[in-house]
């Protein structure tokens, strides 16, 4: 946008639509980390509960809790308080956890890699099983397939994440002895990671492999029944496979891929509990344990990188919706 | 695309099944009663469900969820007086899932009457008066949104201590902001019709209009979408109990029931697998009657 002073008559970055729906989308995104990351102080400032007697212990007497707040600041107003650990981001500088003393930054590093291995696999398996059922069930809706697809799809929507980890553990790793129980990456070889992954990553796959395919049959059938491009295919004497397939899978993953990338919060959210369960060594289990110590920069830190993830996934959905379909690309509203 | 869904946390799944469009359904076909056959079973399941959680505890032939004995610990099914057997510390497993379930879905119930009554007013407040007030409670929404609301739900569940209350707290937070976008969406669709205009030219004033011309039109809509929550909720409220932050033991839940048998889950499958069961039925018929009515409600 700072072409603008430097080139005469309007400057390219206006005259693309999808650099300005970027530039747009970022305007609004940042006063959106600022709430999320005030709100995350908020909530853990306000509410009663004490960090240092938290992290003492019941047993600390008077003058050491006191000691405590001292060093840490803590009986600064909150707002100051904010405000410094703002200024200290704005620096590079996430702070040091109030309980190991570690620095938040190193804490990130340690947890995200494993966090996110988790979640590509899961996505992985839900992709990967979606297409090929969706197509199935849309080639011949109301049959056999589609209609044993709607079920299970319908009942895994229903299955909890927790329940369906516990399931699989008495199944696979108790009575099967199959995969390991929990996470174990001594060797750190990439096959005991896949093994140990699996699980995990199938509890958190499955629900999402029922809620894609439902989305992605829905919006396939629509793009069948509705679109003059599929009757002109049809019409061409295109078989009913290669309409499917070549025509209307492709304009229907684009929408697939844009719920993907909205429901990227609500992954991050699953992921807590099933790395509890499997005490997988993610982002999610350093954000429980902080939580419960009231270590306040930790969970700044993790809630802001989350955050960052979300703002970005959202961006990345909405340009990309604008780059792939010229109707939005050209400022003309989608019908 | 993003403005319509009511897309959050919990929003997610509910949101989506109550937008995706269905194409070809079958139940048009059938004739007669059978017809209404999607909406029947889990009417009748849900139905069901509440006369067990909240009714038949009151003929007095359920004893108490807590305070088992433990010279009954680990009995068996079908020994005497406990119909499923006992847990660990000899409390009725009978029991324990009927009382477990009232929690849930007391608390199911709570978190989606709220979502529905302040979110459903938010949302169509902002809608209605648009510009300003429509700008900042979008923003606000958006930063919920953007905020993964279960660190939200965590953090006030762990400062405040668990218990039942709290946990209703901590969920309206998922609850509050996806029934407030579905309110506003909603209501931004009713804006341009002519008896909206009619009511502005004759002079109804505002508070009026969202009671008689804005809230008969979107509670359909509101309604159907707080069935589909009150699956996603006890979902949620299993997750936080399963975490050490819901419903506090002894008191029973399904989740901090399926938490504390996974500890002995080898050798007491039932403790686990029993209340895994109620919670997907419990969340299936749920869902199953929120999907029908909203087909018809597209129908329609």
């Amino acid at each position: 946008m700072t072409d603008q002073a430097v080139r005469p008559g309007p400057a390219i970055a206006l005259r693309s639509p999808a650099l300005r729906l970027i530039g747009n989308r970022l305007a609004t995104a940042i006063p959106v980390l600022f709430g999320v990351t005030f709100l995350t102080f908020a909530v853990i400032q306000l509410l009663p509960g004490d960090a240092a007697q938290q992290l003492l212990g019941i047993n600390a007497t008077q003058e050491q809790v006191q000691e405590f707040r001292d060093k840490l600041n803590l009986d600064d107003p909150f707002l100051v308080r904010y405000f410094h650990w703002l200024g200290d981001v704005l620096t590079g500088n996430l702070g040091n956890s109030l309980a190991s003393d570690q620095p938040v930054t190193s804490i990130l590093s340690d947890g995200l890699p494993t966090t996110f291995q988790l979640l590509a696999y899961a996505l992985f398996i839900s992709l990967v099983l979606t297409v090929p059922l969706a197509l199935l069930a849309a080639r011949n809706p109301g049959g056999f397939v589609d209609r044993v697809g709607m079920v299970t799809s319908m009942a895994g929507l229903s299955v909890a994440n927790y329940v369906l980890a516990v399931v699989l553990v008495y199944v696979f790793a108790v009575q099967l002895g199959w995969l390991p129980a929990i996470y174990t990456n001594d060797t750190g070889t990439p096959g005991e990671l896949i093994k140990s992954l699996t699980l995990p990553a199938i509890a958190i796959g499955f629900p999402l492999f029922c809620f894609y395919t439902r989305l992605l049959r829905a919006d396939i059938l629509e793009q069948m029944q509705g679109e003059d491009y599929v009757v002109t295919a049809k019409a061409k004497g295109v078989g009913p496979w290669r309409v499917l397939i070549r025509h209307a899978l492709p304009n229907s993953l684009f929408g697939l891929l844009t719920i993907v990338a909205l429901n990227i919060g609500t992954l991050i959210g699953a992921t807590v509990i099933i790395e509890q369960i499997f005490a997988v060594p993610g982002i999610g289990h350093s954000l429980l344990e902080a939580i419960n110590n009231r270590d306040v920069p930790v969970v700044e830190g993790i809630v802001l990188v989350l955050a960052v993830v979300v703002v970005i996934a959202n961006l990345l959905a909405d340009v990309l919706y604008a780059v792939l379909d010229p109707r939005i690309r050209y400022g003309r509203s989608a019908p | 695309m993003g403005a319509q869904l009511p897309e959050g946390e919990a929003g997610g799944v509910a949101a989506t099944l109550a937008v995706a469009p269905t194409v070809a359904e079958p139940a048009a076909r059938r004739r007669g009663w059978t017809r209404n056959l999607d909406l029947i079973i889990p009417g009748a399941l849900v139905g069901l469900l509440l006369f067990l959680c909240f009714v038949w505890p009151l003929f007095g032939t359920v004893p108490p969820p807590t305070g088992g004995n433990i010279l009954d610990a680990n009995a068996p099914s079908f020994s005497e007086g406990h119909f499923l057997g006992a847990d660990q510390v000899g409390n009725d497993l009978w029991s324990r899932l009927l009382y477990g379930g009232r929690n849930s879905l007391e608390i199911a119930f709570a978190v989606n009457v709220i979502g529905l009554v302040v979110g459903g007013l938010l949302g169509a407040f902002a809608a209605f008066w648009g510009s300003f007030v429509d700008t900042v409670t979008m923003r606000i929404l958006d930063v919920l949104i953007a905020f993964p609301s279960l660190v939200l739900a965590l953090a006030i569940a762990q400062s405040l201590g668990p218990s039942k209350l709290h946990t209703i707290y901590a969920l309206c937070f998922f609850s509050v902001p996806a029934f407030a976008r579905l309110a506003r969406a909603q209501t931004l669709r009713l804006r341009e019709r002519p008896f909206m205009l009619a009511a502005g030219l004759a002079g109804t004033r505002a508070p009026r209009i969202l009671l008689r011309h804005v809230a008969p039109n979107i509670l359909p809509a509101l309604v159907t979408f707080a069935l589909l929550g009150v699956g996603v909720t006890i979902i949620l409220e299993g997750a936080l109990s399963f975490l050490g932050l819901g419903v506090p033991p002894p008191e029973p839940s399904w989740g901090n029931m399926i938490f504390e048998g996974q500890a002995v889950m080898s050798a007491e499958p039932k403790l686990v697998l029993l209340p895994s069961a109620f919670l997907f039925v419990t969340v299936l018929a749920f869902n199953l009657l929120g999907d029908a009515l909203r087909a018809r409600g597209n129908a329609s």
